[in-house]
């Protein structure tokens, strides 16, 4: 058996893999997406201060302090999973941001090969990343305090984008208008 | 197995009835209006069954002209093919003009790719020229479709089911040539003697198969093309998309910072 055949074999199943994949695979991304104009109005970042509250070290120091280990193991095993839902949460804000940016390229009559690779790239990237520091809170070895730092980024961010779509005026609304209706898509018919 | 050529006909009998009665579909439902360089693909196809029947009967089928026969009009089916689907994704894409740009230089930088790859695999098969540009011509074709259905899947855009089944069709049937070729010359060859009957029966059954979902998907009525186009301004994709990026491409960033802040424990 030589390499050639294996690569044939691989493709050729690969191909039919991808494409079973592409025809029997309901998006769920449909029903998690929610209209861009929705989204303006309930973001996770809007929790933030509880979840930075949370997370501080001084309950634990405190717990700890009383005596009560037990009880701060547990409070820290809940506040792990509050942290990990945030960090969610945030993932939930980065692909609205990326779904409006794709509802853009697709109501554009011309699209930027090289900025579109990019939002290609950007999302596989985010996405791997994100696997990783989750297992990583998962097992209990999360940066709970850089949560705070991230959430503070996307609360910039979202108010930056808030001002870039009021200030272009109708043609973003109609963006908005749009976001609802393709969320609404669904490419494996 | 000694039976095997026996069912040949039948399934070439089979493939050419499936292939009329989709074409009578497309002329009677006025398909062919929408779709006409897939309606060329399926009568070339046709033409292609009776063209070879009468040369498989005038000179023997193992002969060396029913072989060239055989493959030149396949040249011809194949280039048909390549046109029809560009049709469909056309289609699928009439209302994007910006991704369906996007997807015409995919399916460039795809095919000069897999060219490349199929060229590297393909040197020092001589004897297999023909089954090698087979395979090469399928997995060039399937991996750029693939490539273009990922893309129309990432920016959400809708398929309509009859342009889905047609797509889908058309990659099965590449997808299953790939491995056929592929497995039969690494294990069958030698092996048996019905080599190109067993050939002829595993793909004549997967493209019957394909034909008949082409039926079901064509049997209801297509969608209207709609030609609006984009409807907003080129200048803000250039505003907006390059800031949305940007801020992407940040959040991603803090990722990283995320990594590699690590929390004291206690």
């Amino acid at each position: 058996m030589n390499y050639s055949l294996l690569g044939f074999l691989a493709a050729g199943l690969g191909l039919l893999g991808v494409l079973g994949w592409l025809s029997f695979s309901n998006t769920q991304r449909a029903s998690r997406a929610e209209g861009l104009r929705n989204e303006r109005e309930n973001r996770h970042i809007s929790y933030l201060p509880q979840v930075r509250q949370a997370l501080a070290p001084t309950d634990y120091e405190y717990l700890n302090a009383c005596g009560r280990v037990d009880l701060a193991n547990r409070v820290r095993k809940d506040r792990r999973r509050v942290a990990r839902d945030y960090l969610a949460a945030l993932r939930s804000d980065f692909e609205k941001l990326q779904h409006f940016a794709r509802v853009i390229a697709v109501m554009s009559p011309e699209v930027a090969v090289a900025q579109e690779l990019q939002g290609v790239w950007l999302s596989l990237e985010f996405s791997i990343r994100f696997r990783v520091i989750y297992v990583r809170l998962l097992w209990g070895i999360g940066p709970a305090g850089a949560i705070s730092d991230l959430s503070n980024l996307i609360s910039a961010l979202t108010v930056r984008m808030e001002t870039a779509i009021s200030s272009l005026g109708e043609g973003a609304a109609l963006a908005a208008e749009m976001a609802s209706s393709q969320n609404s898509m669904d490419p494996s018919g | 197995m000694k039976n095997l050529d026996a069912w040949i006909p039948c399934l070439w009998a089979a493939s050419v009835v499936v292939q009329a009665i989709i074409c009578l579909i497309l002329i009677v439902r006025g398909h062919f209006r929408t779709l006409p360089i897939f309606t060329a693909y399926l009568a070339l196809n046709l033409c292609q069954a009776v063209f070879l029947y009468a040369v498989y009967g005038r000179y023997g089928k193992a002969s060396h002209v029913a072989y060239v026969c055989a493959w030149r009009s396949e040249v011809v089916t194949l280039i048909a093919k390549a046109f029809a689907t560009v049709e469909v994704l056309r289609l699928v894409l009439a209302s994007y003009r910006g991704i369906w740009g996007l997807v015409w230089r995919l399916l460039t930088v795809t095919c000069v790719g897999a060219l490349v790859a199929v060229g590297i695999a393909a040197r020092g098969h001589g004897d297999w020229a023909m089954m090698e540009a087979d395979r090469g011509y399928h997995l060039i074709f399937a991996t750029a479709v693939i490539a273009s259905l990922l893309l129309v899947r990432y920016y959400r855009i809708r398929v309509e089911p009859t342009y889905q089944v047609l797509l889908a069709g058309f990659c099965f049937y590449s997808g299953i040539k790939i491995l056929v070729n592929t497995v039969l010359q690494q294990f069958l060859y030698k092996q048996y003697v019905q080599f190109d009957s067993i050939w002829q029966l595993a793909t004549t059954l997967a493209y019957i198969l394909v034909l008949g979902l082409w039926a079901v998907g064509l049997a209801r009525p297509l969608p209207n093309v709609s030609q609006a186009g984009a409807i907003m301004e080129p200048s803000v994709y250039r505003t907006v998309g390059p800031r949305i990026h940007r801020q992407l491409q940040t959040i991603n960033e803090q990722l990283i910072h995320f990594w590699k802040i690590e929390e004291p424990r206690s």
